[in-house]
C-alpha cells in the first residue's frame, strides 16, 4: 500500500441521509473518479428503490404488480431476492411489505395510483418469475428501506474496487462498509440519550450496520411508532433497544439488524447462517453479543 | 494467523459512562476544492451579493429550517472568459443534531449539477437550540466552543436524516428564481 496518499472523503446526501466515502490508497484524480462512480452507483440505486419517488421500480411495484408482472433492473430483483430470503430465515420477521403500516405512521407518504394493499398480505405474495421480472399475489406495498442502504454501500465498495481501491470506506448513514489491510476502531451511537457515539469495535474487512428508532420515535393516533415494523406482530419495535450487527456484505448487516431487533435470541440460527454477529443495546444500557463471537 | 473481522470493544453498562458533550466533526471539501470539482473549466468564481430583502422573501416562501434573520448563503457565479456558467452557493443547515455546511451547484439555467457536504458537525443535547450555539456556524472563523473529536472516523447507529439539507437545497433554488434568475 502506497503511503504517500492522503485519504481523500467526501459526502452527499443521498439514500435520505449522509454517504460519506473513504478512499486511502489512490492517488487524488483516481480516487476522485472512484468516488464520484461509486456515489453514482449509489444514486443509481436509490433512484431504484426508492419508495418516495413516483416513477422507481418499487413504486412500479406498488401500482402494477397485483395486475400483471413487472420488470425491474437487475439490481432491484437481487435486493427482493435477498429480502425474501432474509424473511424465510427469520420467519417473517423481516418482511419488505410492512409499508402499509409506516404509511398508516404518517413515516412514509401515500403512494399516488397504487390501489390498497391487502392487509393479510405479507412476503409470501410476492413472485419471482424469470427475466427479471416479479408479480404480486395480492395487493401490497414494498418497502426495501430495510435493506437498500446496505445493497447502496456493497455496490459503492464493488465500483470503487473497479477503480483498483482496495482501501476505503463506505458509510451510508451508519451501514458502512471496509475493504483493505489493518483494522479501524467503528463507533456506535449510543441508544441512549444524548446518543453519544462510543467506540464499539475494531473493524477489518467487513460491514458494520445499526439500528435504533431513538431519532424517529413518535405518536400516531395516541401510541408510539417508529420507523422499525415487526414482519409478525406489525407493531412498531421500541425505541430503547437498539443493535448492530457485523457481517462480510453490508445488505446482510443491514438487514438481520432488523430481525435481531425484533427477537435477539430468535436470531441466533439466522446470524450463524450468514456468519454474522450483533451487539445488543438493551433499554437499561446494558451490552451484550449475540452470534458467533459470543 | 488471519485478521479478525472484527473485534468488539465493550464498554459495558452504556448507562455508568460519563454524559460528556462529544461532538464530532469532518471537514470534507474547502469551499475552493467544491467550486473547481463542480466548475472544472471555470476561470473565475465572483461573489454575489443578495439583498436582505430576496433573502427574507424566500424564507418567508420556504421556511424549512431556516435560519431566520441568520440566514446568509454565500453565492457565488462561476464564469469562463467572462461568460457565465452556473452559480455555487454555500449554505448551512441544522438538523436534528448535526451542522451541515454543503454546496450546490446550479448550471446557468438554474438545474442542480450537485450537492456536496462540506463540512459536517454534530453534537447532542439541547444545545443545538441555543442561537449562540448555532452562530458558531455562521462563518468559518468563529472559534468553536465545542470539543471536537476528529478521531472518530466512522459512527454506526441510527439513521440520521438528510432532510434538512433537501430543504435547504429547496430554499436555495427558490433563492435562485427570485434573486439569481435575472441576474
Amino acid at each position: 500500500m502506497p503511503m504517500s496518499t492522503m485519504p481523500i472523503r467526501r459526502a452527499r446526501p443521498l439514500l435520505g441521509t449522509f454517504v460519506d466515502i473513504r478512499v486511502d490508497d489512490a492517488e487524488e484524480a483516481r480516487a476522485l473518479a472512484a468516488i464520484d462512480a461509486a456515489f453514482a452507483e449509489i444514486a443509481a440505486v436509490h433512484r431504484l428503490m426508492s419508495f418516495h419517488a413516483h416513477d422507481s421500480d418499487v413504486a412500479r411495484i406498488n401500482r402494477d404488480a397485483a395486475r400483471e408482472a413487472v420488470t425491474v433492473d437487475s439490481r432491484t430483483h437481487e435486493v427482493i431476492v435477498l429480502a425474501i430470503e432474509f424473511a424465510r430465515a427469520s420467519a417473517g420477521r423481516f418482511d419488505p411489505t410492512v409499508a402499509a403500516q409506516l404509511v398508516a405512521w404518517n413515516l412514509l407518504p401515500r403512494p399516488c395510483d397504487a390501489s390498497l394493499p391487502d392487509p393479510a398480505a405479507d412476503w409470501r405474495d410476492i413472485e419471482l418469475l424469470a427475466d427479471g421480472r416479479l408479480r404480486c399475489k395480492k395487493p401490497l406495498w414494498i418497502d426495501l428501506g430495510g435493506i437498500a442502504k446496505g445493497y447502496a454501500v456493497d455496490r459503492a465498495i464493488e465500483r470503487l474496487r473497479d477503480f483498483g481501491i482496495t482501501q476505503a470506506c463506505v458509510n451510508a448513514g451508519g451501514d458502512l462498509r471496509r475493504i483493505g489491510s489493518g483494522m479501524e476502531p467503528v463507533h456506535i451511537r449510543s441508544p441512549l440519550p444524548p446518543h453519544r457515539p462510543i467506540c464499539a469495535l475494531l473493524l477489518g474487512e467487513g460491514a458494520v450496520a445499526s439500528s435504533g428508532s431513538y431519532f424517529e420515535w413518535s405518536q400516531c393516533s395516541g401510541r408510539g411508532v417508529g420507523p422499525h415494523v415487526d414482519g409478525v406482530t406489525r407493531g412498531a419495535m421500541l425505541p430503547d433497544r437498539a443493535v448492530s450487527v457485523v457481517a462480510d456484505r453490508c445488505v446482510v448487516a443491514d438487514a438481520l439488524t432488523k430481525i435481531v431487533m425484533s427477537d435477539a435470541d430468535a436470531a441466533r440460527s439466522v446470524l450463524d447462517e450468514w456468519d454474522a454477529e450483533a451487539l445488543v443495546h438493551d433499554s437499561r444500557g446494558q451490552q451484550r453479543i449475540v452470534g458467533r463471537a459470543a | 494467523m488471519t485478521r479478525p473481522r472484527a473485534i468488539w470493544l465493550l464498554p459495558g453498562a452504556l448507562a455508568a459512562l460519563p454524559a460528556y458533550h462529544a461532538a464530532y466533526a469532518v471537514q470534507y471539501m474547502s469551499v475552493a476544492e467544491s467550486q473547481h470539482a463542480a466548475f472544472a473549466d471555470a476561470s473565475e468564481f465572483a461573489p454575489v451579493a443578495l439583498d436582505r430583502a430576496a433573502l427574507d422573501a424566500t424564507v418567508a416562501a420556504v421556511p424549512e429550517s431556516a435560519l431566520g434573520n441568520d440566514w446568509s448563503p454565500k453565492v457565488w457565479q462561476a464564469r469562463k472568459d467572462g461568460a457565465a456558467r452556473g452559480w455555487f452557493i454555500v449554505d448551512q443547515v441544522i438538523g436534528k443534531a448535526e451542522a451541515i455546511t454543503y454546496a450546490l451547484a446550479l448550471d446557468v439555467h438554474g438545474a442542480v449539477l450537485g450537492v456536496d457536504v462540506l463540512e459536517y458537525r454534530e453534537t447532542h443535547g439541547s444545545e443545538i437550540r441555543l442561537p449562540a450555539w448555532r452562530k458558531q456556524f455562521v462563518g468559518k472563523s468563529a472559534r468553536d466552543p465545542v470539543r471536537l473529536d476528529s478521531d472518530i472516523h466512522n459512527i454506526s447507529g441510527a439513521t440520521l436524516s438528510c432532510r434538512h439539507v433537501t430543504d435547504g437545497v429547496r430554499r436555495l433554488l427558490a433563492l435562485h428564481a427570485k434573486a439569481l434568475k435575472a441576474a
